[in-house]
C-alpha cells in the first residue's frame, strides 16, 4: 500500500549511518529503523565478544533491505577503534549522516560501597564512550558540512534513583553534553538529540527481570508495563530526519508518562 | 516497516486556531498524511482558506467557526466533529494568542486583559480536551497535542498573562497524560521556539538572530511534529514535552552564539 505523500520527509532514502552498541537490544532497533526508513547502516561495538550478536543484528538489517551490512567489531582502544569506524563508513558506505550511540550499561550498588574501580568503569560505559563517538564520528561530520546524532540514553538522566548514583551521574551528563555540544555546533551543520527510555523489558537488563522490585515498579508505571525496545523506533527516525531539522539540543522520553509523576 | 507507523490514514483530527500559521501548517500536513481535519478558528475567512487546503490534497475538511475561550462553542465544536466523522482520534490545541501582549507594563494590564488571555490560551485547551476525551475514552485511544511555548519554560519582562499560560499548559499535559493512559490516550506537549508571525518579530530576529542553528522557526517545521506526536510511531511517548526551537533552551546562560574562551 503507498504510503500518504506527507510520510516522505520521515524517509532516510540515500543517508548513510553508523550504529555504536548495535550489539545490544537498543542498538538493534535503532539499526534496523535506520535501514527500514531507507538508510545504508554500518553496526559497530565498543565490547570484546560480541561478534554473534552484531551478525544477528546485520541479519535483521539485511531483511530490512540492506544488501551488505559492514559491522566494526572491537580491535582497539576505545578513541582508535571509534576513528576506524569513522573512515570505515566513508569507505563502505559512502557517507556519515548519522550517529547513533546506544551505550547504555546501568549499574547498580550503595554509594558507600562503590569503589574508584567502578566508578571508572560506569563513566566510561555510558559517558566517556559517548563523548567519544560524538567526538570521533562528529569530526568527520563536521569535515563533510554536517549531520545528526542521537544519544539513546535514560529517564534516570532526569532524576534521581537510589542505589544509582554513578549510572544517574553518568546519565545526566550525556544529557548536557548534548545541551551544550548541541549549541556549539548548531551553525555548523549538526544536530544533537537524546532519547530517554524508561524501564526496559530485555533479557539483559537484571533489574526488569521477574522479582520483587519489578513487581512493585510496574505497578508504578503509567502504563503498568515495561517498556519494549522497539517502542522508540518512532522518536529515534523523526529525531534524525530532515523533518526535525529544527530540533536540537533535546530529548525525548519514551516512558509512557513516568516523568510526570511526583 | 516503520515509515507506516507515521500514517494518520483513517484518522479524525480536530485543530484549533487552523485559519493560519502553525494550526494551518498542521492541518495541512495532516491531511497530506492522510488525516480528515476539523478546522476550527474564530476568522471564518481564514478558516475557508484552510478547509481549501485540505481538500485540495484530497481529505475532508469541517470549517467550524469557534472562539475556543467560550465552553459552549468548544462543546459544539466536538459535537459538530463528532456528527460529521462519528470519531475524533486527534486533538490538537493550538489556538493562542498573546504575542503581541507584551511589552505591557502591570499597571496597565486590565482584568478584562488578562482574564481574555488566560481563557484563549490556558481554558481553551481544558475545555476542548474535557469535551473531547470521553469520545476518546470510548474508543480506547486517542491523542492530544497540546502547543505551548518556549515562554511556559523560561520568563520574559513583560510577560505575565503569556508565560503564565503557557506554563499551566505544561502541567496540563502532564495530569491529563497520567490520568488517561490506563485509556490509551496519550497526551503530549509541542514547545515552539521563536516561530515569528508579526512584522516587529520577523525584523527582531531577522536572520536567526539570537538562534543557535540560525534560522528562525517556519510553520512547517511544526508539522511533521504534530505528525509524529498523533501518529502510532509516539505510542510509548506520553505526558512529555518536546521542544522545537533551533537550541535555544538548551542555553539561555550565555547570549546566542556567545562562548567563554572563543570569539563568536
Amino acid at each position: 500500500m503507498a504510503l500518504p505523500p506527507g510520510i516522505k520527509d520521515f524517509a532516510l532514502t540515500g543517508k548513510c549511518a553508523v550504529v555504536i552498541g548495535a550489539e545490544h537490544a537498543l542498538g538493534r532497533v535503532a539499526a534496523v529503523t535506520l535501514a527500514e526508513a531507507g538508510a545504508k547502516v554500518l553496526i559497530a561495538s565498543q565490547e570484546a565478544g560480541t561478534a554473534a550478536a552484531l551478525d544477528e543484528t546485520a541479519k535483521a538489517i539485511a531483511a530490512a533491505g540492506q544488501k551488505d551490512v559492514p559491522i566494526q567489531v572491537q580491535r582497539a582502544a576505545l578513541r582508535a577503534d571509534l576513528s576506524a569506524t569513522a573512515d570505515r563508513a566513508i569507505k563502505d558506505l559512502g557517507g556519515l549522516d548519522i550517529l547513533i550511540t546506544a551505550l547504555d550499561a546501568p549499574f547498580y550498588a550503595p554509594f558507600d560501597a562503590t569503589d574508584d574501580s567502578a566508578f571508572d568503569r560506569v563513566m566510561e560505559d555510558n559517558f566517556k564512550s559517548v563523548w567519544m563517538a560524538c567526538q570521533e564520528i562528529g569530526r568527520v561530520m563536521l569535515s563533510r558540512g554536517g549531520g545528526t546524532i542521537v544519544n539513546i540514553s535514560n529517564v534516570m538522566a532526569e532524576r534521581g534513583v537510589p542505589n544509582a548514583t554513578m549510572y544517574c551521574a553518568a546519565k545526566g551528563a550525556v544529557r548536557n553534553l548534548v545541551r551544550a555540544l548541541a549549541l556549539e555546533w548548531a551553525r555548523r551543520g549538526i544536530r544533537i538529540n537524546t532519547i530517554e527510555c524508561g524501564w526496559l523489558d530485555d533479557p539483559e537488563r537484571a533489574e526488569t527481570q521477574p522479582g520483587e522490585f519489578s513487581e512493585k515498579l510496574v505497578k508504578y508505571l503509567p502504563y503498568r508495563r515495561l517498556l519494549k525496545p522497539e517502542e522508540i523506533a518512532g522518536a529515534l527516525l523523526y529525531l534524525v530526519s530532515p523533518a526535525a531539522s529544527f530540533v536540537t539540543g533535546e530529548s525525548i522520553a519514551v516512558d509512557g508518562g513516568l516523568l510526570c509523576r511526583v | 516497516m516503520i515509515l507506516d507507523s507515521f500514517s494518520l490514514e483513517g484518522k479524525v483530527a480536530i485543530i484549533t486556531g487552523a485559519g493560519r500559521g502553525l494550526g494551518r501548517a498542521m492541518a495541512i500536513r495532516f491531511a497530506n498524511c492522510g488525516a480528515d481535519i476539523v478546522a476550527a478558528s474564530r476568522t471564518v475567512a481564514q478558516l475557508e482558506e484552510t478547509a481549501a487546503a485540505v481538500r485540495a490534497v484530497g481529505r475532508k475538511c469541517l470549517a467550524q467557526p469557534t472562539d475556543v475561550a467560550r465552553s459552549d462553542q468548544v462543546n459544539a465544536l466536538i459535537a459538530a466533529a463528532i456528527t460529521e466523522f462519528g470519531q475524533i482520534d486527534i486533538l490538537v490545541n493550538n489556538a493562542g494568542i498573546g504575542e503581541d501582549s507584551f511589552g505591557k507594563r502591570l499597571e496597565k494590564i486590565t482584568d478584562e486583559d488578562w482574564r481574555s488571555g488566560i481563557d484563549t490560551n490556558l481554558s481553551s485547551q481544558f475545555y476542548c480536551a474535557r469535551a473531547a476525551i470521553p469520545h476518546m475514552v470510548k474508543r480506547k485511544r486517542g491523542k492530544i497535542i497540546n502547543v505551548a511555548s518556549g515562554y511556559g519554560l523560561r520568563g520574559g519582562k513583560h510577560n505575565y498573562m503569556y508565560a503564565c499560560s503557557k506554563g499551566a499548559i505544561l502541567q496540563l499535559t502532564r495530569s491529563l497524560a497520567l490520568t488517561y493512559a490506563d485509556d490509551n490516550i496519550q497526551t503530549n506537549c509541542i514547545v515552539p521556539g521563536i516561530f515569528p508571525h508579526n512584522p516587529a518579530m520577523m525584523e527582531f530576529f531577522k536572520g536567526g538572530k539570537f538562534i543557535p542553528v540560525g534560522r528562525v522557526g517556519e510553520d512547517e517545521d511544526v508539522g511533521p511534529l504534530a505528525v509524529f506526536l498523533a501518529s502510532a510511531a509516539s505510542d510509548h511517548i506520553n505526558g512529555e514535552l518536546v521542544i522545537i526551537d533551533g537550541g535555544g533552551l538548551a542555553g539561555g546562560v550565555t547570549p546566542t552564539g556567545v562562548a567563554p574562551g572563543a570569539a563568536e
